[in-house]
């Protein structure tokens, strides 16, 4: 191995400073995500003189004053804190529109912006926020209770006509409503301004090394093959070994990239035990899934949401220890921060055992806020009530503390989290708890996607918005698409969908016998559209990596990115809500026709679901019961799982034929004579092929109907064909005692045994056994 | 395609220039702008964009958009060997790449042999031109990489939205 002993000691110097310098780092990103807060209130304030009645500058304004204070809280910055409550409470009084916006406000407001300003600069230079008699803010906190104070009572400036019209007094719920929403909309715009902090990363020296070496490796490789030539003896070995240096080099960057979700951690437990002192709770925090990897730039994404998902644990969730010992729960109430991986995303969840969230306040507040009518609380779900907890200035706290109690927080959470494609939850439980969740994707820079080709060129599918594929061989494919005037549409499982081909759209050659070749269905859903959209041919599935493209080309719309495909080529990223709407297909719920044919509620589902059919062949073509090709239906609902057995596993008793199976003997039933037929095909394939594995058989597990009661039973079939939604054909129709069901346009026999069953939901069969 | 070679300057206030061919034309571009020649590249075309975009390239890990100048002159389409040239875009720190027939090689230009466009130049050409040099050969028509941008081009709607017949010829 080609180490580099110079710098490998070099860097060992560097390690990861100890919990006490926590603060420090703490203090240091306080300054500088203060500085951000205070530019952007400056330009808010100059912008709100013209615009006074821009709700959203004021929750603007409001936030940064509140940052400031919430943070100072546990960083023990007295002076600052005392300065920022002032300054918020006015604010709060600003924002909750009792007091209108005048020219010796706002310049109140720059006082109170320029003093928070002095006091920062203080503490960046000397660590302390100045204890000397001339630092004093006595003078401006008096201005600014005055301006509170006087402006409430004048309420009737040149701007508060304009208030008057929102004032939640005087609208009605509905107008509340729709109030409500370009104040969330304002966190997002919150959001979008502050993720361009903290470009930095802290990287274990060990992957810094390991990096370095590769690095080293790398060039070393390259000097030799520089060096080489392509015929010479060692060239493929040396190609070989490039080949694997740089797909080591490149895991370990990604490596490095992904950081523990620990180190958002670390700097809770500090900061939960001088909340805790300062609200007088006894909180423990704990920690679990610490080494879960997250995308760094997600990391920074989910650090202010989970700060403040936190915050409200403690000061909200957790109760003070007299109220706690009455409800016979611990002293000490416990946060815990759990991480973990799920099907693609991180879950971050913040649970404590606090008091949980009662509704009825909630619901209470909401009305007293105008954000609903009594008529809709009553007719809110639990979770529906839990729901507007993410409302911008909502709050049940009854009384404001130093911590947090004003309301923003969650409608911030909730829009950081959404702006990287996460989402959150609240869970609540009067009495034992909250659990607040946020599902953060991996990466940003990497997504699954399919590549299909068409009109010659390769495109990247996103795999999230893939719902399922459909092969149209050469013979079928006239037949398949059918025409609503200029609509294609394709019948999928009884369901329209309409067909986008994309080289069409995409103004690409199609080659001159495209009608006659097969193609592929991928049927995709995005942002409420589901369509289907047409490809010549369908490549690996990839992991890839998402490039952005330049204005010009994101301006064309049907694009979300590019990528580099594994031979080295360019692929265009599809956006698939822009393709469909490109191509004029509307998202569902004002398309009519895809509604009457999709379930529209569970219930639809249900009854799909017990007119489903599984469609098997039965042993042989002059079977009894089968049709002249054996195939045979039996109803999905009574069949409980399909097994692969081992002919060897199948034992005789008394001449029938008996499976082991979960602990029970199970009868099988062979009426096609399978089991004979594998028996005959096994002993003369052994003689030619002895080291090949028994054969097996394929088994129904079915419940069967009997007289008292059913009993489970395993069908011997030859194999299983499909398993699809039928249509039950009338006794009439039929004109045989046979039950007949009408599968994919074939009248096929439904098992006699269980054509009774036809129709009925599993939960009454289940019901029988019982 | 010759590899560019710089020829001595003789005079204080020469500036090389890179001389580009385009057709049968002759184009400059101060040396100092530009950011890296690369040799033949093929674009991956980009359906419904812009006629003057031959596509996009693979560029140092970025996805690099590349203009055809012939298709800015409203040249037919030329299947034989191209050079791209890299700049960057000053306005939205993003890189853009210029196709071009060829390099022809570096030159040192006096500064006092440029003059500004002409004024009965069409519309197109005084967007997309930046005076020319007076050569003892011949002009030589001056290109500024920031008149070339992508998103000037798009502002400008002078080269068309969507790629019409040009894009399709083979």
């Amino acid at each position: 191995m080609w180490a580099l002993p110079a710098f490998a000691v070099g860097l060992k110097v560097v390690r990861h400073r100890p919990d006490k310098g926590d603060v420090e780092d703490l203090t240091k990103e306080f300054l500088a995500e203060s500085q951000e807060g205070l530019e952007r209130m400056e330009l808010c304030l100059t912008q709100l003189e013209k615009k006074p009645d821009d709700d959203e500058l004021v929750a603007e304004i409001f936030r940064a004053v509140h940052t400031i204070k919430g943070t100072t809280g546990f960083l023990g910055f007295g002076r600052l804190e005392k300065l920022a409550h002032a300054g918020e409470s006015l604010l709060g009084a600003l924002r909750n529109r009792n007091l209108a916006v005048s020219t010796g406000l706002i310049s109140g407001l720059l006082e109170l912006l320029d003093g928070l300003r002095n006091i920062l600069r203080t503490i960046e230079a000397t660590g302390t926020e100045g204890e000397r008699t001339a630092d004093n803010d006595d003078a401006l906190i008096a201005r600014l209770a005055e301006l509170k104070a006087g402006e409430s009572v004048t309420n009737d400036g040149p701007t508060s006509q304009n208030r008057e019209v929102g004032s939640p007094v005087q609208s009605s719920g509905q107008d509340a409503g729709q109030q409500a929403l370009p104040a969330v909309a304002s966190g997002v715009a919150v959001a979008a301004g502050s993720s361009m902090q903290d470009k930095t990363l802290r990287i274990d020296v060990e992957v810094l090394n390991r990096m370095m070496n590769l690095v080293g490796d790398l060039v070393l490789t390259r000097n030799q093959i520089l060096r080489s030539t392509p015929g010479a003896k060692n060239f493929s070995e040396l190609a070989r070994r490039l080949d694997s240096v740089t797909a080591e080099l490149r895991e370990s960057v990604m490596l490095a990239r992904m950081q523990p979700v620990g180190h958002l951690f670390r700097k809770y437990p500090r900061m939960v035990r001088d909340l805790a002192k300062t609200c007088g709770r006894l909180v423990r925090i704990e920690f679990e899934g610490q080494e879960t990897g997250l995308d760094k730039s997600l990391l920074e994404a989910v650090r202010d949401p989970l700060t403040h998902a936190v915050r409200n644990a403690v000061d909200h969730g957790i109760e003070p220890a007299h109220e706690r010992v009455m409800a016979g729960k611990p002293l000490e109430g416990v946060v815990r921060l759990r991480a973990f991986h799920h099907s693609g995303y991180v879950v971050i969840e913040v649970i404590d055992d606090g008091a949980g969230i009662s509704t009825e306040r909630l619901l209470l507040k909401a009305i007293e806020r105008g954000l609903v009518t009594p008529e809709q609380a009553e007719a809110m779900t639990q979770r529906e009530a839990l729901q507007l907890v993410f409302v911008a200035g909502f709050s049940t706290a009854q009384e404001v503390t130093s911590i947090s109690g004003r309301g923003v927080g969650l409608d911030v959470v909730r829009s950081n989290v959404e702006k990287v494609g996460g989402s959150v939850e609240l869970e609540s439980q009067l009495g034992s708890g909250t659990t607040l969740r946020m599902r953060v994707p991996l990466t940003l820079a990497i997504i699954p996607a399919l590549v299909v080709r068409s009109g010659g060129e390769s495109f990247a599918l996103p795999q999230n918005s893939l719902v399922e594929l459909v092969y149209v061989p050469r013979h079928e494919a006239e037949q398949a698409v059918e025409r609503m005037g200029t609509t294609e549409l394709y019948r999928l499982r009884e369901s329209l969908l309409p067909l986008v081909w994309l080289d069409q759209l995409l103004g690409l050659e199609r080659s001159a016998n495209a009608e006659r070749n097969d193609f592929y269905i991928a049927v995709v859903e995005s942002e409420g559209r589901r369509f289907g959209l047409v490809v010549d041919d369908l490549k690996a599935p990839e992991e890839i990596v998402v490039k952005p493209l330049s204005t010009v080309l994101r301006e064309i719309g049907v694009f979300s990115g590019a990528t580099v495909l594994g031979n080295g080529t360019l692929a265009l990223i599809l956006d698939v809500a822009a393709t469909g709407a490109r191509a004029g297909v509307r998202p569902l719920a004002e398309d009519e026709i895809v509604m009457n044919v999709k379930p529209a509620d569970d219930e639809t589902a249900q009854i799909e679901l017990e007119n489903s059919m599984v469609i098997y062949e039965t042993g042989e073509h002059r079977s009894s019961q089968g049709g002249d090709d054996g195939r045979m239906a039996m109803p999905l609902s009574a069949v409980e799982r399909i097994e692969s057995v081992p002919l060897s596993k199948i034992e005789y008793a008394g001449g029938r034929p008996v499976l082991q199976y979960r602990g029970e003997l199970l009868p099988l039933e062979d009426d096609g004579n399978v089991l004979r037929a594998l028996a005959e095909d096994e002993a003369t394939a052994s003689a030619s092929d002895a080291q090949k594995n028994g054969a097996t058989a394929t088994v129904l597990i079915c419940l069967r109907p009997e007289a008292n009661g059913a009993r489970r039973v395993g069908m011997v079939v030859r194999r299983v064909l499909d398993v699809s939604a039928g249509r039950l054909l009338d006794a009439d129709a039929a004109a045989s005692e046979e039950q007949l069901v009408m599968v994919k346009d074939r009248v096929t026999t439904v098992h006699r045994e269980f054509a009774q069953q036809a129709g009925k939901p599993r939960t009454a069969i289940l019901k029988e056994v019982a | 395609m010759r590899s560019p070679e710089v020829k001595e300057a003789d005079a204080g206030d020469a500036v090389p220039v890179c001389s580009l061919r385009v057709g049968t034309a002759l184009f400059g571009i101060e040396t100092r702008q530009i950011r890296e020649v690369l040799g033949t590249a093929e674009p991956q075309r980009v359906p419904l964009a812009p006629e003057y975009i031959a596509g996009v390239l693979s560029y140092r890990g970025e996805v690099l958009t590349t203009v055809s100048f012939r298709a800015l002159l409203g040249l037919e389409k030329w299947d034989g060997a191209n050079c791209v040239l890299v700049f960057d875009d000053a306005e939205n720190e993003e890189r853009f790449g210029l196709m071009v027939d060829g390099v022809v090689g570096v030159i040192a230009v006096q500064q006092d042999a440029l003059e500004a466009n002409p004024s009965g130049l069409d519309a197109r050409s005084q967007e997309l031109f930046d005076g020319a040099y007076k050569l003892p050969a011949g002009l030589m028509v001056r290109l500024d990489p920031q008149r070339l941008r992508p998103s000037r081009l798009a502002e400008s709607g002078l080269f068309g939205s969507e790629s019409g017949s040009h894009g399709r010829l083979k």
